[in-house]
């Protein structure tokens, strides 16, 4: 009897426990990024943010050491890339020294020197943490809306662009990265000018969508940020001309409207410890 | 009450783990699922109320740290936790291997459960490969760690029941 009893209270646990899932989804579904339950995803991350610097403070150090041992061969063959390309860069130094000379003088003749040397006003921040789910690409930084973080505000990598900020508390941010299969970013091929969007496919290479099926795309070409609008899609987040990566693969499938193309990121994604927040906001 | 801090505990540190710790130690791209290894635990030692009170609330700890609608972890987790500690019911088995079969499989078709739920929601942005694949290695990464976690986990459930005081 006892044994009845503990069971249908357990079944009427689980059928409590069932409904309130249900109906936070609901709610959740519902309201979308103002509702209080979005409030409260707020404030779990100022909760848990502290802890999640303290924890990572402390293991990062012992996780990069064992990292670095297993990519010991690889930074060797690393440094060696940087050494060459260190002796070609002093080489073309020079050259490139004598056109800015004379690319300044011709920029204060047009009178465009401002809106070029105009500089973004960037905040370099610390990453503390990572999702805890398999199916979301972000990443947690150290900075939030009390340094003037906002959403929306791109964050730059070294090598090039990371994200976007999605949700800030007062002391840190969420990112959304670039590979994360709900981030679009308009960009165009630096050869061409062309530009797509780039939709993120998690683990995988960037796909790049909409770009004409007549272009000529070129293996290893650099796609970079368009800073423009694209019709239907809205206007871009992100400034002009930064690095989004280089193209992997180019099908070409005759009768298709636009080409299918796909880009190996500039940012190494698995190893992110520093980025830099944008705090000026991009050319819309 | 001891109950309710030991479970704060250990969604906390499971929590930070996952965020911290794991996303630097993948196995072939895959983290591993605490929340899930938390749920099974439960369930499988302390029967399945206990498994689905530490799902949802697991659950619903690691959704309101997700962009995604929230809710959809702590649905799939409660019953977890609650099958998982039917199932232990009908086992007799005394190997101590059981945990770890119970992780794997759990984990394998929670992470899938959960996959038809955010299908069904309109929500799932990645393919039914990378489902499949996700389940597989968080299973097994799961089932790598329970040697470590469950008898953890196991000691903490036993300290935190309520002392019985006997007079004679």
């Amino acid at each position: 009897m006892a044994m009845r009893t503990r069971a249908r209270s357990t079944r009427l646990l689980v059928v409590a426990l069932v409904s309130a899932s249900l109906v936070t989804i609901t709610i959740d579904y519902r309201q979308g990024d103002g509702g209080p339950l979005a409030a409260a995803g707020d404030t779990a991350l100022t909760l848990i943010s502290p802890l999640q610097e303290a924890v990572s403070k402390v293991t990062q150090p012992i996780g990069n050491f064992f990292s670095t041992l297993v990519r010991l061969p690889s930074i060797r063959r690393e440094l060696e890339d940087a050494r060459e390309q260190i002796a070609e860069f002093r080489a073309e130094f020079g050259e490139v020294r004598s056109d800015q000379t004379r690319l300044a003088e011709l920029e204060a003749i047009l009178g465009l020197q401002d809106s070029l040397s105009r500089r973004l006003e960037t905040l370099a921040a610390e990453v503390i943490a990572y999702s805890v789910s398999n199916f979301e690409w972000t990443i947690e930084i150290d900075h939030g809306s009390s340094d003037g973080v906002a959403e929306d505000m791109p964050v730059i990598a070294s090598g090039g662009l990371a994200g976007h900020v999605v949700r800030t508390s007062p002391s840190s941010s969420v990112v959304r990265l670039i590979i994360d299969p709900d981030s679009a970013v308009a960009g165009r091929l630096e050869g061409s000018g062309e530009p797509g969007l780039l939709v993120g496919d998690g683990q995988d290479d960037l796909r790049m969508e909409l770009v004409d099926a007549d272009t000529d795309v070129m293996p290893d070409e650099n796609v970079v940020t368009a800073g423009f609008s694209i019709p239907g899609v809205g206007p871009s987040l992100y400034p002009p001309n930064i690095l989004i990566g280089t193209v992997s693969r180019v099908l070409s499938d005759e009768g298709a409207l636009e080409k299918s193309i796909t880009v190996r990121p500039a940012v190494d994604f698995s190893s992110l410890h520093v980025v830099l927040v944008v705090l000026s906001s991009g050319t819309g | 009450m001891r109950r309710a801090i030991l479970l704060t505990v250990v969604v906390v540190t499971a929590l930070l783990l996952q965020s911290t710790v794991f996303p630097n130690a993948t196995l072939l791209g895959a983290k591993p699922e605490l929340m899930y290894l938390l749920a099974i635990s439960f369930g499988a030692l302390e029967g399945p109320a206990s498994g689905a009170i530490a799902g949802f609330v697991g659950g619903m700890a690691q959704d309101f740290l997700l962009n995604q609608p929230k809710g959809i972890t702590a649905l799939t987790l409660t019953l977890l936790g609650y099958a998982i500690g039917m199932l232990r019911q009908f086992i007799v088995s005394p190997s101590p291997l059981l945990p770890v079969f119970l992780v794997a499989g759990g984990t394998f078709s929670g992470i899938l459960f959960y996959g038809v739920v955010t299908f069904l929601l309109g929500q799932m942005d990645t393919s039914w490969l990378y489902q499949l694949r996700v389940a597989a290695l968080s299973g097994l990464y799961n089932a790598l760690l329970t040697p470590i976690a469950f008898p953890i986990l196991r000691r903490a459930v036993e300290g935190s029941r309520s002392q019985r005081v006997f007079r004679w």
